[in-house]
């Protein structure tokens, strides 16, 4: 059931010299402050850290105790302190805060700040105007490249997303050139560059110039991966926004995935105690039901327990010294992949209680409908429907978004009607989250003013809210097709179906969505290297707004051995989806390619609204 | 050459440098003379002011190359100065009576000046040295006062005052300067007794095994290295001993009496010969450790430049230099030497004219076995040979002996024959650096360079850089990078010129930062120049922070934002925030979209507890007003709400402004629902407002507060719907059902049922449900049968199959059938 790769699948590069780099630094930094101390890291630190470094490592390291950065003090008593933070200025408010009362208090410690994945100069003004840049000193852990799977790097910065693609902050993109850089002085050159969209191309060019500076040494080196192609989330916010069917998918989106790691509560494990998971290749249930779209998954599973308990069986019949071969060799395997099995079976099992109800179905049906573009009074009234009701407040801006970019925004009407009903279910701050979505192109308004906007008001005086429903759809598709809708049909993103789609075995990356939509990101890229170039694809780079930003470039040297040419590293600005990834998975497979993905933080629809709602503090 | 060979003193040499063409109008000893060590420049200042003469002529200062070009003239327009000294980064210092000290370049170019302290100013200086330490250069005074004041670098000036020396009344007949243990002593001769001065007290001191009847010293001179001390006393007798005054080396008597001009050390490193020059007007004389001493007769006014392998002698006419012979030369060049490397220089020379005979000089050295040593000999002596066909015909021999030898590494070689090119090279009478080879190494090639470049002699260090294959990044780029800091301080050429001359020579090479070379230029007050200059820099994070010194934030903000790098713009942005008032700082901002977003996101984390957003127009203030609606108290909020619905209606934009004003009116209106029926109603947005309203049992009010704010009825009734089920109150929820039509339909209200597992109630509703969704409610409450009936009379495919899913187990076997029944009729028409 699980796709094999194909037999001339070249072999992914070891990624994981990556995490030695990082932790040898980190070693080279915590030694620069010699003797005990306390180590403060911060919240979204841990996670990343723990991959690289575990306890026991940081204890050789003379690290005493560890704290969490939070807004509490310090109850260390040790005479070093030294703290392990992403550059933000809150974090800076906080070491400031401590050094201050350490001050009021009159004692003298020693306070080291290591910045990663690099310092800015804004937090280092901030401790400077606190007073206290002179106590304390600042370090770079230039720890950018997580290596998540064998073939998932993560940045794991998730703030990216709303920092570059609603704020318009360019701080981020230093650091994606500085992780190129670094994976092309570890693994040769990229002989083929493709990319789309503004911070793709920024990022590029900077990496370029960080290229030419330090020239020479990546030179004359074979290529290990041939191809790399940048892409950024904006030019498909689509394929991230609809809800993921793929297994690994609805377990990051059911359980959220934290830094390739999932914490399976109670209901799972069916014992008191939740149970941190590991997901990655290495457990080898998982790796074979990841990019299975979910309704295999639990025939799968039965399968495979049915054939766990053929081998424990197989032991009945057995004479001694095949008992003593049995236990010695295959009981451990077996009993491992019993545990994990059973893991699995309790995800999923999680899993359909929640998703297997109306609901759920319901809001598949209208996310494809949305989708195919038909139907969209309906659909507007069923997410109308879904604020009123209050059933989620995530799930409901999910759908608006996804409203608003199929249909290039929504009706001034709908828009406010809309808007109102949110805001009396989830109170007026989210005004502040509608102004953000608006910034950031997900949630917008179809500019007034067409000739026909006006006829279509007067006649839905005239006539009842259902028919009025229904003629201003005739007239909105009269007025102008949306780019979404003119790329999905230049791309045949929608797969016409005969029939049922099989999706036990699928023809196209459509089945990570059920057999309904083909993600236009991993289209493109699919489009991208069958040309080896943007050729021919003008105007679809030109529906995707992104005129000057689609960018090509390749070295004419053919140092590149055929095997390399077939690996491919996916850079996704913004963060990419789980679905995403399987279906990239797929296309390898199908076209004899292996796929590495570099993205900026896993991310998924949740995700993404999250980053743009605004919270009260 | 010259050799000089005494059966009882060590061989010494000299040899000429230079024959000086300079033109001097006056003599030597009219002058205050200063000559750096290492080859390096002379100063003359003429006319000095010890002599009476009228004093309507101004002195000249003249810097002469140690071949005697002239380097720099200028006319000497300060006080009279007392003593004139180089330092060791070349540097001109002249000591002023005033105690003021001047500091000049290598082409008299005035670069800064220091006083050395009050004391000084009112006593006057009597005498001052300059002296080089291992922190730089030092200048020691002797004031009026007979008191001694000393900075031990100049370059990091820190005047020490020197404790008193007891009963001194005029000034010391002779002294010093000495650096021990990394700190700076005076030694000083009073009448028959010295003195060391370390900055906390002063010792007399005696030295060792001097010879009686002294009543006073005349000269005193402490070696290169300050290891060794000379003394010469009255009686013509000369002490050699250790500069710590511990022991004695030799002593010897010249007999005369007269007190000597100068006297210098001559020695090389690592040797045991110790010899001490000594200068009168017309006689020089070497002594050493032997009774004999060597006697030079001087045609006309010497001065000697001790150096750190031998001594500089220049005249009028000539420039020499004195050294011990180093055991190498000595040993090739000694009349009828025997040792290996003399026989294979024979054996070379016969070689060359065809001779047998130099078969015979190479058996002989082979037979001893020194083969190796022999061309190790010739290659060392070669470095010592000032005249290149010297160095020529000894490297040859060396590499003729080569040729025999199996193993011989042959890097020694290949580094004496580049090492001697560059020497040569320098040595030139136009660059005119004598340098030895014995300094060679101690002045490192990067002192080369710099010399060089002092001198501004550009094209021969990048020529030697290259030679020597030393990295761009080391060599060329360094020395490019220096002429285009000298080029920028030409002012006679246009801004325009001086950046495209610059651009042209320097393109692309790496290690060349366009930012230093801009900072010089705005040191030089060009700051055009620096402006156009920093257009070629390529890296932005070196721009910007220059354009803020020179003042042009405007210009470094619109960089910043070219080069996308947040943290520069942040940067910008907190240095205007500073520099300009708020007003203009707005303006700025305004054009530049860019950096007014960050403004405002660092004004988020930032400013949100110190500053209102008064500051801000349209709707962005808006917003902050809504996020400074998080206050603690009611009234605050309130307030704060009130001056973002004033910015959204500035703004034009009426949804927010409405919104906010509603949320005005409803947290008012909640505030007093809390006074009037307690419970938490502050926060709840206007949905959960009613609905806590509802399940409170206040259904009056929430109709009231539905109508109030105009809550559509679909929403109304979902609301009514999930609490009253969420209460099970099934009564109230049954006359709700039944107070008009509902909007929604009532399949929610079966569903709600089913969801309380209340079957009955369910069933009551599932009548009700219109006949698009009736069988979907019928088979919710159960009733498999009649779903069936439904569905056969719509004819509808789908919800047959729908039921037929539902089917199970015997009990609805029946109803299976039916269905089955059914569609092969349906099929058959």
């Amino acid at each position: 059931m699980a796709f094999p790769h194909r037999p001339d699948a070249p072999e992914l590069p070891d990624f994981s010299m990556l995490k030695r780099l990082a932790r040898d630094q980190l070693i080279y930094l915590l030694e620069q402050l010699p003797g005990k101390k306390d180590l403060f890291i911060e919240a979204d630190l841990m996670s990343p850290l723990d991959r690289i470094a575990n306890v026991s490592i940081l204890k050789q390291h003379e690290v005493d105790k560890l704290y969490k950065v939070e807004n509490k003090p310090a109850l260390s008593s040790n005479e070093q302190l030294c703290f392990l933070v992403r550059p933000r200025i809150k974090n800076m408010r906080y070491v400031a805060s401590l050094v201050n009362a350490d001050k009021l208090a009159g004692r003298t410690r020693k306070y080291k700040v290591i910045f990663s994945p690099q310092k800015f100069h804004a937090c280092e003004m901030v401790l400077e105007e606190e007073g206290v840049f002179g106590d304390v000193s600042c370090d770079e852990w230039a720890f950018s490249l997580l290596p998540l799977d064998v073939d998932l790097l993560s940045m794991e910065l998730p703030e990216f997303f709303r920092d570059y693609f609603l704020e318009g902050d360019q701080r981020w993109i230093n650091t994606v050139a500085q992780a190129l850089h670094l994976l092309s002085t570890l693994y040769g050159p990229f002989p083929n560059c493709y990319g789309i969209g503004r911070c793709s191309k920024m990022s590029y060019e900077l990496w370029r110039k960080l290229e030419e500076e330090e020239d020479g040494e990546t030179k004359g080196r074979r290529p290990e991966i041939g191809h790399i192609f940048l892409l950024d989330r904006d030019v498909d916010f689509v394929t991230a926004l609809c809800s993921q069917v793929v297994y690994e998918g609805l377990v990051d989106d059911t359980f959220r995935i934290k830094c390739g790691s999932v914490d399976f509560g109670p209901e799972v494990t069916s014992s008191d105690r939740s149970l941190k998971v590991l997901l990655n290749a290495e457990d080898k249930v998982f790796s074979e039901i990841r990019n299975e779209h979910f309704s295999n998954v639990f025939g799968f599973l039965s399968q495979k327990a049915r054939n766990l308990q053929a081998q424990y069986d197989r032991r009945r019949g057995m004479d001694i010294k095949q008992m003593k071969n049995f236990v010695s060799q295959e009981l451990k395997g077996l009993k491992q992949e019993h545990r994990l099995l059973s893991v699995h079976i309790g995800a999923c099992e999680s899993i359909m209680k929640k998703k297997t109800k109306q609901d759920f179905q319901e809001l598949i049906k209208t996310e494809h409908a949305l989708l195919e573009g038909f139907n969209i009074r309906e659909s507007t009234s069923y997410i109308e429907e879904h604020i009123d009701r209050q059933v989620s407040p995530i799930e409901s801006l999910r759908l608006m978004c996804l409203l608003s970019i199929t249909e290039n925004g929504l009706i001034p009407k709908d828009y406010r009607s809309l808007k109102t009903q949110y805001l009396q279910s989830y109170g007026p701050e989210h005004l502040l989250t509608f102004s953000n979505l608006r910034r950031a192109g997900l949630l917008t308004e179809q500019a007034p003013g067409d000739t026909l906007t006006a006829v279509e008001s007067k006649v839905s005086k005239l006539v009842t809210d259902k028919a009025a429903g229904k003629i201003t759809d005739a007239f909105s598709s009269l007025a102008k097709k949306s780019n979404f809708r003119a790329l999905s049909k230049k791309l045949n993103l929608i797969p016409r179906v005969d029939g049922e789609y099989d999706l036990k075995v699928p023809r196209d990356m459509a089945y990570v969505f059920s057999g309904a939509y083909v993600p236009l990101s991993c289209r493109l890229i699919e489009q991208v290297l069958e040309r080896r170039s943007w050729q021919g694809l003008d105007e679809v780079v030109r529906l995707l707004n992104c005129g000057e930003l689609a960018f090509t470039d390749m070295t004419k040297e053919d140092k590149a051995s055929s095997e390399s040419l077939r690996l491919i590293l996916v850079v996704f600005l913004g963060g990419c989806t789980f679905s995403e990834i399987s279906a990239l998975r797929f296309l390898g497979r199908e076209k004899g390619y292996r796929f590495i993905f570099l993205t900026t933080a896993v991310t998924n629809s949740a995700r993404l609204m999250e980053a743009m709602s605004e919270v009260k503090a | 050459m010259r050799r000089l060979i005494s059966a009882c003193l060590s061989v010494g040499r000299k040899y000429e440098l230079y024959s000086m063409d300079w033109d001097l109008k006056e003599e030597l000893r009219d002058c205050l003379v200063a000559a750096a060590p290492y080859g390096g420049p002379i100063a003359l200042l003429r006319n000095p002011w010890r002599k009476e003469k009228a004093a309507s002529v101004r002195p000249v200062l003249e810097i002469y190359s140690a071949s005697g070009l002239p380097l720099a003239s200028l006319l000497w327009k300060s006080g009279p100065a007392v003593s004139l000294g180089w330092s060791a980064e070349e540097e001109l210092l002249c000591v002023q009576e005033d105690g003021v000290v001047l500091v000049y370049g290598l082409h008299g170019d005035f670069r800064r000046h220091f006083s050395m302290g009050n004391e000084v100013l009112q006593n006057r200086v009597l005498d001052a040295r300059i002296f080089h330490t291992e922190f730089g250069s030092g200048v020691a005074i002797l004031t009026g006062a007979h008191r001694f004041t000393l900075s031990a670098n100049v370059g990091d000036l820190k005047l020490r005052r020197m404790p008193e020396v007891p009963g001194l009344q005029s000034a010391p007949s002779c002294w010093t300067a000495l650096c021990q243990d990394r700190v700076a002593h005076i030694l000083l001769a009073v009448g028959p007794d010295l003195y060391l001065l370390d900055h906390a007290a002063c010792s007399a001191v005696t030295p060792p095994g001097l010879a009686p009847g002294v009543s006073s010293f005349l000269q005193m001179a402490v070696s290169f290295t300050y290891r060794h001390l000379a003394l010469f006393t009255d009686t013509g007798y000369i002490w050699m001993g250790t500069a710590s005054l511990k022991e004695k080396l030799c002593e010897f008597n010249c007999n005369i009496r007269a007190p000597p001009k100068q006297m210098v050390w001559c020695s090389r490193p690592r040797s045991k010969e110790r010899a001490v020059v000594v200068a009168w007007e017309r006689r020089l004389m070497v002594v050493g450790d032997a009774p004999e001493s060597i006697q030079f007769v001087l045609d006309e006014d010497s001065y000697l430049v001790p150096e750190l392998d031998g001594v500089r002698i220049f005249s009028r006419s000539t420039h020499e230099f004195l050294h011990e012979v180093p055991v190498a030369s000595e040993e090739i060049f000694k009349i009828a030497s025997m040792a290996p490397g003399a026989l294979l220089l024979e054996a070379q020379k016969e070689y060359e004219k065809e001779s047998q005979k130099a078969d015979e000089y190479l058996r002989e050295i082979q037979e001893l076995g020194q083969l190796t040593q022999a061309v190790q000999q010739c290659i060392e002596a070669a470095g010592h040979e000032h005249r290149p066909d010297m160095q020529k015909s000894l490297l040859r021999a060396a590499s003729f002996g080569k040729c025999f030898l199996d193993r011989f590494p042959p890097d020694s070689f290949v580094r004496m024959c580049q090492d001697l090119r560059v020497l040569n090279a320098i040595r030139d009478y136009y660059i005119g650096i004598p340098l030895t080879y014995s300094q060679y190494p101690q002045a490192s090639c990067k002192d080369i360079y710099s010399q060089l470049v002092l001198r501004r002699l550009y094209p021969l260090a990048i020529q030697i850089c290259e030679y020597l294959r030393l990295p761009e990044v080391q060599g060329v780029s360094r020395i490019l990078a220096h002429w285009a800091c000298y080029k920028v301080q030409q002012k006679d050429v246009s801004d325009e010129d001086v950046a495209r001359a610059i651009n042209q020579k320097l393109g692309d090479t790496p290690g060349v930062s366009y930012s230093d070379i801009a900072a010089r230029a705005y040191g030089c007050g060009r700051t055009e120049l620096a402006i156009k200059l920093l257009e070629y820099e390529p890296r932005s994070g070196e721009q910007v922070p220059l354009l803020l010194k020179m003042k042009r934030s405007k210009l470094a903000l619109s960089k910043a934002i070219e080069s996308g790098d947040t943290d520069l713009v942040f940067t910008v942005l907190l240095h205007l925030k500073n520099e300009l008032n708020r007003g203009d700082f707005f303006m700025t901002l305004r054009n530049q979209p860019m950096a007014l977003s960050l403004y405002r996101q660092f004004c988020k984390h930032q400013e949100l507890e110190t500053r209102g957003p008064g500051c801000w127009s349209g709707s962005f203030s808006g917003h902050l007003g809504l996020l400074f609606a998080a206050h603690p108290r009611i009234e605050g909020r309130v307030a704060a709400l009130q001056t973002a619905a004033d910015a959204f209606y500035k703004a034009k934009n009426e949804f927010a402004a409405k919104a906010t004003e509603d949320q005005m009116r409803l947290l008012r209106l909640q505030r007093r629902l809390e006074d009037e029926l307690g419970g938490r109603f502050v926060d709840l947005s206007l949905h959960d407002t009613v609905t806590t309203l509802v399940l409170g049992g206040h259904s009056k009010r929430a109709e009231q507060l539905a109508r109030d704010f105009r809550i559509p009825d679909k929403r109304l009734w979902w609301l009514k719907l999930t609490a009253l089920a969420d209460l099970e109150d099934w009564e109230e929820l049954e006359k709700f059902s039944k107070s008009k039509k509902s909007p929604i339909g009532y399949l929610p209200f079966v569903e709600i049922c089913m969801k309380q597992h209340n079957k009955y109630e369910a069933k009551k509703y599932a009548s009700r449900v219109g006949p698009e969704q009736k069988v979907k409610a019928l088979l919710l409450v159960g009733d498999v049968a009649q779903a069936a009936d439904v569905a056969i009379e719509h004819r509808n495919e789908a919800e047959l199959t729908l039921v037929l899913s539902h089917c199970t187990g015997a009990t609805d076997a029946a109803t299976a059938d039916k269905i089955q029944r059914t569609r092969a009729q349906a099929q058959k028409k």
